[in-house]
């Protein structure tokens, strides 16, 4: 990649012109780098600390790395709940997003009729609406419902809220193979379904996995909705978690430092595996939009 | 044969869990909040009509200005300094310098942690006593500036404000994937012409990726005005509601069981979206002629 890179490049003279523009060029790369990294970085090593070596200094090396900190996290924040609470709510409403999502962008895709593109219109625009100005609405459907305080409240939410991405990234994806190889499946006898499920669904493959990805990520990350319609322990996902540890760990720094690593962990694994889908996933939604 | 292909009860069938979701969570909501807001309600006993009292009540409570103020504040910075920030940085890493990869994952990583996570991290960095910005300042010899940030009138709204700008990824990546795009041709032309990489970058590569700068432009602004999660956390609004956004102040006039005010909130936020995207796109495309 870089040797590419070398040979497309005119030869560059060094001038002092150059050599000042170098510099400001390295220091800003190197400022954004170290601005992200620096404090996630000091977290993480705060959290192998004492609260005595914190408090003396916050910017030594553990002595003895604290691996004690991340059991104290566990067991007082009761993070395994929680994390199980996480993964449950984020699956399942992964999973009936990237299917309704599916299925509306075959009918939109791959067949003509009347409205298609204002109902494609109608789903787009949905990125743009504040939800975060819709809490009395959403609150007063879930306790007309009765799922208040229940995790299929926000299994259902999140799988509406991700809609508009989700249906944007899938039919681009979908819209960008040709019509024949339906033909073919046509010509055999493979009826509506079965040309979904058999054709469609397959080559989509790599379409579903960025937009489920991308599903996953705002599921596990949201937290407004699951602070307004969760309330007990036992429905608590990790991000609310979060909140309260600064009220459980009150001098304990320490080991709430700990917790929050636990719980932004997956998400920088989730970003490392899926790194190309998330980024892929974004400038689709964003560029051809 | 068109016509049985044409599976009409398949595609309503197909169309109907994504529409469902859609109508119930997205469009549902936004008429809900609109009418509502003209009733006196507290969430519980019947709703009276009211007219437009509860619009009175919000224009005169001198929070709610304030919430406005400090949202459109927050929308301005992000569109006049981490959108321009993000568009310099896009236009650096897009010449591939070394180990652009690498910084592109990491100015992105803020992006797949939650704003919790996040915002939890900053009140670590803010916090008076033992947080990592005071213990800088001291490092370096300026202890007398280290003061209580979050707890100061003076400082607390731009602590808030000011962590998130410099997380440029976002924004960077989408404007990186409009650059990638361009036809390699104007560039060619325009080294023959003699034109150096700042004359490039001015008159080739900015024009042409306009329609990703306004994606930024319009994302950013939206952004601005739905935030919630750094505000709760890091200062639920204090000191003396210095620091209270739209979002936290409809959340709390839900809390005070003024659903009313709520809704008249909600709606002025969502007018005020819907202004601002229409502005941009104005801007934008007035730049045509």
């Amino acid at each position: 990649m870089v040797k590419t890179a070398k040979k497309n490049k005119i030869h560059e003279q060094l001038t002092p012109k150059t050599v000042v523009i170098k510099i400001a060029k390295w220091f800003l790369i190197l400022f954004f780098g170290i601005y992200t990294l620096f404090p996630l970085v000091w977290l993480f090593v705060t959290s192998l600390k004492t609260n005595a070596e914190y408090f003396d200094n916050p910017f030594s090396l553990p002595a003895v790395i604290q691996f004690q900190n991340y059991v104290n996290a566990f067991s007082q924040a009761n993070l395994g709940r929680m994390i199980i609470n996480s993964i449950t709510v984020s699956v399942i409403a992964t999973f009936i997003n990237i299917m309704a999502a599916a299925m509306a962008s075959y009918a939109i895709s791959r067949f003509q009729f009347k409205g298609k593109e204002a109902i494609f219109a109608m789903f787009s625009a949905g990125v743009m609406v504040p939800l975060n100005a819709l809490m009395v609405p959403y609150f007063t459907i879930f306790s007309r419902a009765g799922l208040l305080d229940s995790l299929n409240s926000l299994r259902i939410l999140y799988a509406a809220i991700g809609l508009p991405m989700s249906v944007f990234i899938v039919r681009g994806f979908m819209d960008s193979f040709p019509r024949e190889i339906e033909e073919a499946a046509y010509v055999d006898g493979c009826g509506f379904y079965g040309r979904f499920l058999r054709i469609v669904l397959p080559l989509t493959k790599t379409g579903l996995v960025t937009a489920a990805t991308f599903q996953f990520l705002t599921c596990w990350n949201e937290f407004v909705y699951a602070n307004l319609l969760t309330s007990s322990p036992a429905t608590k996902t990790i991000q609310i978690g979060i909140r309260y540890f600064t009220n459980q760990f009150t001098t304990d720094y320490v080991s709430m430092y700990a917790a929050i690593v636990i719980a932004i962990i997956p998400s920088i694994i989730g970003y490392m595996l899926f790194q190309e889908q998330i980024i892929s996933g974004l400038t689709s939604g964003a560029v051809k939009g | 044969m068109k016509h049985k292909r044409q599976n009409t009860v398949g595609i309503v069938l197909f169309l109907l869990p994504a529409l469902f979701l859609f109508i119930v969570f997205f469009v549902f909501p936004i008429f809900f909040v609109g009418i509502m807001s003209l009733f006196d309600w507290n969430g519980i006993t019947d709703a009276g009509f009211a007219g437009l009292q509860n619009y009175a009540k919000i224009f005169s409570d001198k929070v709610f200005w304030r919430s406005l103020r400090n949202n459109v504040i927050w929308a301005l910075s992000a569109c006049f300094i981490q959108v321009p920030l993000a568009l310099l940085m896009a236009l650096i890493l897009s010449k591939k310098p070394k180990f652009w990869k690498f910084f592109r994952t990491v100015y992105f990583l803020p992006q797949v942690i939650s704003g919790i996570a996040i915002a939890t991290l900053w009140s670590a960095v803010y916090n008076s006593e033992f947080g990592l910005l005071n213990g800088i300042l001291r490092a370096v010899g300026l202890g007398d500036q280290a003061k209580n940030w979050l707890g100061n009138p003076s400082t607390a709204f731009i602590c808030v404000l000011i962590y998130g700008l410099f997380y440029i990824g976002y924004y960077m990546v989408i404007m990186m994937a409009g650059i990638t795009g361009i036809d390699q041709t104007y560039y060619e032309a325009a080294r023959i012409d003699g034109a150096n990489v700042f004359q490039t970058d001015i008159h080739i590569t900015i024009p042409l990726i306009k329609y990703s700068l306004s994606t930024c432009v319009t994302l950013a602004a939206v952004f601005g005005l739905r935030t919630f999660e750094q505000v709760y956390l890091l200062t639920n609004g204090g000191p003396a509601n210095r620091t209270s956004v739209l979002v936290l102040y409809l959340y709390n006039q839900m809390r005070n069981n003024n659903y009313g005010g709520a809704n008249a909130s909600s709606v002025m936020l969502i007018l005020t979206g819907a202004l601002v995207i229409v502005c941009i796109r104005k801007m934008f495309s007035s730049r045509d002629e």
